[in-house]
């Protein structure tokens, strides 16, 4: 018992403040830098190996540990929810290799790591938003080189991401794409949101937090610095529309709030609940301390 | 030097190497005027169509564009924003193989509303009506408007190729061997469509071929290449019918009667 408390202290010891070197995270910071300076802007950087695999957020970890600081207080979410195993091992690695302070509470956090979603709660100034990126090219699927999409970016040719919402009214008979929903960010490059549902895509816009997007394999950082403008691409007569499941949260009753469904039944029943647990909890106290 | 002129290239050569692609090759392009290059394979015939499209950095020479705004724009010193919106709006392509010029996973309409999205059209209503009105010119069924061009023939892969360029209303359209590789019947049907487009719409072309029933049909003038020189030049009825180079004379007589 006591040798192995004694080998946690030496592994605090052992590795550099938030896991990573400081040359890395240096390295990591230039590359934020860069990214802050050109809204939307996808940055190369050189990704290194995390202790984890790829698609479970080594970019995102990168960008959180470069920006870390010893006072800083740590949320991590996925899928709005910070109980499931990602956002716990996550949480749990920074708590040993940085010793920083952690919280559930939206407010309180000065730094939120989040996979596929954005709270609920607005966020504030001074807070960093870190999203976990698998892949930072919109234009991916509709066009494979990454020569020509780096053009297009360069010289604004994005017909061709418009020819994608195109489809999708011809096929449905309104725009599908219901996450990763394409973005122009300061009325200049076209951004991957990264896979938030296009409920959240208006809480980019004008966002008073600085928004960072990680892509680890891809090897690639972009960043939506505060108050910028983020607007989601859409037809004349197509408008962008925020959608969420028509229900309210049958734990805090939240109409307003972005819901998972969940199937409670063999049968097939189903309920909705908040995605954000968070916010799902702070609306449960409100509600109680109404009804006292 | 002629001030109307829609398009010229001056003593253009490109090299591969110590190959050449083509040697001090000049032409120039009236407006709605239609130009054949005929020759031989290897000749040179593509490399010139690449070099004056654009798509290929040529060696030496100049290539002037009189554009809509009558400033005359050389394609040799612009800068490739600039080229590539020439492209996008005053210039079209036409590959050979329709594979080449169509997104073969995005739908009919998708396809020739593209370039409309391209230079900013931003109205669904709008564009689908555009593309439809494109299909019926191109003699294509409206209902296939959702249809991928994988499930089309050849003939009419070709025939919404055609479509996708001119719905922007380019002023020279390039075509490299637009019906190569066709049936002949389809053929006659696509040079047909072809011939009153650039006809009603007053579109100039140049069209590569190595085949001479299609500059006949289609051209004004043309150029005859061999190892990638000009070697005859002239107006079309007067080079098929009086070739005077050795070489254009054996293209002549080599053409099979049935």
């Amino acid at each position: 018992m006591n040798e192995m408390s004694k080998n946690e202290n030496l592994d605090i010891q052992i590795y550099n403040f938030a896991y990573l070197d400081e040359n890395t995270k240096r390295m990591i910071r230039r590359a934020l830098l860069k990214a802050l300076c050109i809204p939307g802007y996808q940055v190369p950087f050189s990704s290194r190996e995390m202790p984890m695999p790829y698609g479970w957020g080594t970019g995102g970890i990168q960008v959180t540990s470069a920006c870390l600081i010893p006072k800083d207080i740590l949320k991590v979410i996925d899928q709005g929810a910070d109980d499931t195993t990602n956002a716990v091992s996550i949480r749990k690695f920074f708590q040993k290799t940085a010793n920083v302070a952690v919280t559930e509470k939206t407010s309180d956090a000065s730094l939120i790591q989040t996979r596929h979603r954005i709270p609920e709660t607005k966020l504030k100034e001074k807070q960093i938003l870190v999203y976990q990126v698998p892949i930072p090219e919109p234009l991916r699927f509709l066009e494979p080189r990454e020569t020509e999409t780096r053009k297009m970016h360069a010289l604004s040719e994005y017909g061709l991401m418009y020819v994608k919402l195109y489809e999708d009214i011809a096929k449905h008979g309104h725009i599908e794409t219901a996450y990763a929903y394409p973005v122009k960010t300061n009325g200049n490059y076209v951004t991957d949101p990264s896979p938030i549902p296009k409920f959240d895509n208006p809480k980019m816009n004008n966002s008073p937090a600085i928004q960072l997007f990680g892509a680890g394999r891809e090897q690639r950082i972009y960043a939506i610095p505060p108050y910028t403008n983020v607007k989601s691409l859409d037809f004349e007569d197509y408008p962008f529309e925020a959608m969420k499941a028509n229900f309210k949260c049958s734990i805090c009753g939240s109409s307003d709030s972005y819901l998972d469904e969940i199937i409670v039944s063999d049968d097939g029943k189903r309920s909705y609940i908040c995605s954000d647990t968070d916010y799902c909890k702070e609306q449960t106290k409100l509600n109680s301390k109404k009804e006292d | 030097m002629n001030q109307n002129f829609l398009f010229q290239a001056s003593n253009i050569s490109k090299y591969y190497g110590q190959n050449i692609g083509c040697k001090n090759v000049s032409l120039d392009i009236n407006p709605g005027e239609v130009l054949g290059i005929v020759g031989e394979s290897g000749s040179g015939k593509s490399t010139l169509l690449n070099c004056i499209y654009g798509n290929l950095e040529v060696d030496e020479g100049d290539i002037f564009l009189n554009d809509k705004s009558k400033t005359i724009l050389n394609f040799t010193k612009i800068s490739e924003p600039k080229l590539r919106s020439i492209q996008r709006s005053d210039l079209a392509f036409v590959h050979q193989n329709p594979r080449d010029g169509l997104r073969m996973n995005i739908s009919a309409g998708g396809n020739i509303g593209e370039r409309l999205m391209a230079i900013g059209h931003r109205n669904y209503g709008e564009i689908r009506e555009i593309a439809a009105n494109w299909l019926e010119k191109v003699e294509i069924d409206v209902n296939r408007i959702d249809d991928k061009p994988s499930t089309f023939s050849g003939g009419m892969q070709q025939r919404l190729q055609i479509a996708r360029n001119l719905v922007t209303r380019p002023r020279l359209i390039f075509m490299d061997e637009p019906t190569g590789g066709l049936d002949v019947s389809v053929q006659a049907k696509i040079l047909d469509l072809l011939r009153n487009l650039v006809r009603e719409l007053g579109i100039a072309a140049v069209i590569v071929t190595h085949d001479l029933a299609v500059v006949r049909l289609l051209a004004d003038r043309i150029i005859v290449m061999q190892n990638g020189n000009v070697i005859e030049a002239g107006l079309c009825d007067q080079v098929l019918d009086d070739p005077q180079h050795k070489y254009s004379q054996l293209l002549v007589s080599s053409v099979l009667q049935v």
